[in-house]
Parts: structure tokens; sequence; C-alpha cells
């Protein structure tokens, strides 16, 4: 009986580990900024901008529009991010429509993602880089949070004996 | 066959002091409040959905006999780690929800065991115990937010850390899981927004609750709580009982203050979990419950009649003396007012059960007497 018991905890606490490492996975957020940004020297070659990037993604209620030079963002929940891509290459051009799923690596928050070298074909290493915010000033107010005083006593505890002398 | 009570107007006034007071207060602040109803059944099916939860993680420990559980606020302490961390490893929506459930657990389960040991070495004494007991983990929870979790604990975010470089800042966002369980399912019907899933995740915890006083720990968890030592003559474990309900309702009261604080999108690091039981306990009293007596009808009465005074209550307080701040103050009167109420009510009860019971005896010894 003992031995049965044991069993159905071990059971119930792999069960719950089982369920976190799944939530870890399916619920890590990304950001993704989307460039239509010129790459001007990949192996001695220039991938121009597009004209005009219409990009949908599942899940957001906008289509992003990017013209050249231009970046935008959307977020991502989970190792695989899908977008449906509508680019006019070059002004009077009739717009190519493709569908495009992109593996996310787990350890990157924000990553970007250069669309002309995207849609070139090029290897990952020349479409995706790691976003790293720019260092927030320092806010000094935030240093120390205002706890251990609930008393409103500040420093004169009255212990010390110099109030009754 | 069953005997026919009879109405008796005084008792009956007795048991509902507190709910029928709170029904007067809302009656006459509401009008001053001048607010439409729509915006107030809005207001307060929101707080239902968010507050319920914690609520019904009072009922377990009240069965087993130990009264209102201060030390929820652990539970609470618990979830708000849990959440620091899903945080700052960027999980976001319902999936960062249950891990952070899933992560406040052992904490939980690790400081209501330490509660549960220490209110069983003060018996008759759990309520003024567990309430210190939230100011001396409030220390160590503050110790491990504010020294530990960047220096020993890793903490990759800088959004998350002090500038210092070490410590937990202020205010921990949860945009990234703001309202994601009430938003799932929301029908608005009448303007009414219902957060469809936050009541299905209470009515289960009710299904459970009821469920749970038929097993046979719930047995015993009854027994306990009406006598413990005719209890422990029947062969019950008291002291482990009591220590159960208490993780349990530790472990709901993490899981609860996690469905408060996603609703809310935020929280403040070092002092969010400080009125958690206080107010759960205020609006379980309000319900009509006593130290000794919760049920499910208690709880869903308590959020609506405390909540509606909290919402009504600042406007009114506009109306009658053009400040809010008077209406802030009396909520908080209130609150604390009504668990004093409680409590003297719950020792008048008391001395005059006891008194009767000895009237009664001595009447019996008498005539017993006689008769000889």
């Amino acid at each position: 009986m003992k031995k049965k018991a044991l069993l159905i905890r071990l059971a119930a606490v792999a069960l719950c580990v089982a369920l976190g490492a799944v939530m870890m996975v399916v619920g890590r957020g990304h950001t993704i900024y989307l460039d239509n940004k010129t790459i001007e020297d990949y192996q001695g070659q220039e991938y121009k901008s597009f004209e005009r990037v219409n990009i949908t993604v599942p899940g957001e209620d906008e289509v992003i529009k990017l013209a050249k030079r231009e970046r935008d963002m959307a977020t991502c929940m989970g190792q695989s991010f899908h977008m449906t891509v509508e680019v006019i290459e070059k002004k009077g051009d009739e717009p190519r429509v493709e569908e495009i799923d992109l593996k996310l690596p787990y350890n990157m928050d924000g990553i970007i993602v250069n669309l002309p070298a995207l849609l070139a074909g090029l290897p990952e290493e020349a479409w995706m880089t790691e976003f790293i915010p720019a260092p927030e000033p320092e806010d000094s107010s935030e240093e120390e949070p205002n706890i251990g005083d609930e008393f409103g006593m500040g420093e004169d505890l009255g212990m010390e004996g110099d109030a009754v002398a | 066959m069953k005997m026919k009570k009879s109405f008796n107007g005084f008792d009956f006034l007795q048991n509902n002091l507190v709910p029928l007071m709170f029904i007067i207060i809302c009656v006459i602040c509401y009008p001053l409040a001048d607010l439409s109803p729509g915006h107030l059944l809005n207001e307060i099916v929101n707080r239902m959905g968010r507050n319920i939860f914690l609520i019904l993680s009072l009922l377990i420990p009240i069965m087993a006999g130990m009264g209102l559980n201060f030390g929820m606020t652990l539970g609470a302490m618990a979830g708000q780690i849990a959440l620091i961390f899903v945080t700052d490893w960027q999980i976001w929506g319902i999936p960062g929800v249950v891990l952070a459930m899933l992560l406040s657990i052992p904490l939980s389960v690790l400081l209501g065991l330490m509660c549960g040991k220490l209110m069983n070495m003060a018996k008759g004494r759990e309520m003024i115990l567990g309430y210190m007991m939230n100011y001396f983990v409030g220390g160590l929870y503050q110790l491990v937010v504010l020294f530990l979790m960047g220096s020993v604990i890793p903490i990759i975010h800088a959004s998350v850390r002090l500038p210092r470089g070490f410590g937990i800042r202020t205010t921990v966002n949860l945009t990234s899981m703001r309202q994601c369980l009430d938003n799932l399912i929301a029908p608005r019907p009448y303007g009414v927004k219902i957060p469809v899933l936050n009541f299905i995740i209470i009515a289960v915890l009710c299904l459970f609750i009821i469920w749970f006083r038929r097993t046979k720990l719930g047995q015993d968890m009854r027994a306990v709580g009406q006598d413990m030592e005719v209890a422990r003559a029947a062969g019950i474990n008291v002291d482990r009982t009591r220590i159960i309900s208490i993780i349990i309702s530790t472990v709901f009261a993490g899981f609860g203050q996690i469905i408060y604080l996603q609703n809310l999108g935020n929280f403040a690091t070092y002092t969010a979990h400080t009125q958690t039981g206080m107010f759960c306990i205020a609006a379980l009293l309000v319900g009509g419950a006593s130290v000794e007596k919760a049920s499910i009808g208690n709880v869903f009465l308590g959020v609506i009649l405390f909540h509606t005074m909290f919402i009504v209550a600042p406007r009114a307080g506009i109306a009658i003396t053009g400040d809010a701040m008077i209406g802030e103050y009396f909520r908080v009167f209130v609150s604390y007012g009504v668990i004093t109420l409680a409590l003297v009510m719950y020792e008048i009860k008391k001395r005059r059960a006891k008194s009767q019971g000895g009237a009664l005896l001595a009447q019996a010894q008498k005539e017993g007497g006689v008769q000889a």
C-alpha cells in the first residue's frame, strides 16, 4: 500500500515537471523585429531593401507595412513563427506573396530578421541577429525600495535611554 | 422525525448582522455614487473573477477548526516569487500562468508545512500565530527578493533587476500575461465582460471542496474541527490532519494570488501580499461566515457585498464630503472593523454557549438530586 502511494506521488511530481517543461517551451515569448534594410556586403554581394513589404502575422490585429529602410515588430509565443509576406521589389512590380516559417532560438528574447536576406535564401547567420536593447539610464529613485519601517519610527527606537535622560 | 425550528428574529439578526449591515451600506451609498448599473455590474463580475479563488482557499482550515487562516499570505508570497521567475524567463500568456502555479507549489507546501507545524504547537491561538507568521516570512521574502535574487539566484533581465545589479524592482510588469485568463473566453452580454475561464476554474475549486468534504480526509478534518480530543480518541492523527489543511490552503492561496495578479497586470514586489489575507478574510466575514463556520455561499455573497462597498464608497465619499479619501479611509476602516466585530461576536457566542451548557448541567444535576 505504501509502495503504491509512493508511486502515485512520484508520478504526480513527474507530471508536474513534464507540464512545466512543456509550458516553458510553448510559452516562451519572443519579439521579432522585421527589417526592410539593405545588406551592403554579404560575401561581396549587396541585397537591396524592397520597395514595399506587407506582413500578416496570425494573432496580430494589423498588417505590418514596411517601406524602404523601415523596421517594425511582432510578438510570438513558442519556438516557431509563421508569417505571410507580400513583397513589391521595385516600383511598378507585381506583388509576390510568400509563406514563411521560422524556427526561433530559445535563448533570444528579441530577434532581428532581415527580410531582403531572408527572401534571398541566405543562411540563417545572414538574416538573423539578436536584438540587444540599449541600457536604460539609471533611475536612482528605485535603488532602494522603501521597506522595513512599517511603524514609522525612523532611526529612533527609544532604546538608547537618551530621551529619558 | 424532523423538528421544525421556529423563526427567531433575534437569532437571525445576530447570525446575519454583518451581511445586513453591508447591504444597508451598499443601498445607501449606491445612489450617492451615481454609477450606472452596467458599470457597477462589470466591476463586480471582474472582481469576482479575480478574488473568489483566493477567498475559497480559506475554507479548508476553517473546516479543520483552525479559524481564519491569516497565514494564506505565505501562499501569496510563493505565488509572487513564482511570477518573478516566470517574468524573468519570458514565459508569456496562459503557459506563464500555469508555470507560475506549478513553481509556486513546492514553495507553498514548504511554507504551509512550517506554518502548520507551528500552529500545532500553539493550538487555540492559530489566528494570531498566522498573523505574526506573515511578518516573519515577510522578512524572509524581502531577504530573498531584495538581496539574493540577482546575486545568488540568477535573474537575467535588467528590466526585472534593480539598477544596482541585484534585487528585484519595486514593480514587476506582467504585461505579457495580463488578463490572459480573463480574455480567453470573454462574452460581453449587455456590455458586461464575463471572464468565463476564471469562473470555470472557480467552479472546479468549488467542486473540489464539496468532494473533499466527503472524503476520509475531509471527514477527519471536520471531526478535528468539532473536537480535537474526540477525534484523537477515534484514532485520527490530529496534528497531521491540521498540517494538511494548512498546506492545501497555502497552495490554493498561491494559485489565487497568481490569478489575482494576472488580472491586474503588474504587482508591487514588496507590498502586494501584505493586505491579501486581511481583505480576503474581511470579504469572507462580510458574507456571513464566522471563525468556525464558512461555506462557498458565504464566499460569493461576501465578494459581492465587500466589493460593491469598495466600488461605491470612494464615489459616495466624494458626493458627501467632496473628498475621495474619505471613502478610502471608510473602506479600510470597515475591513478591519468587520474582522474585529466577527471575532468579538465569536467570543460572545462561545461564552454564551458555555454558560448555557453550564446552566443545563446544573439543572440536570438538580433534577437528578430531587429524584434521588
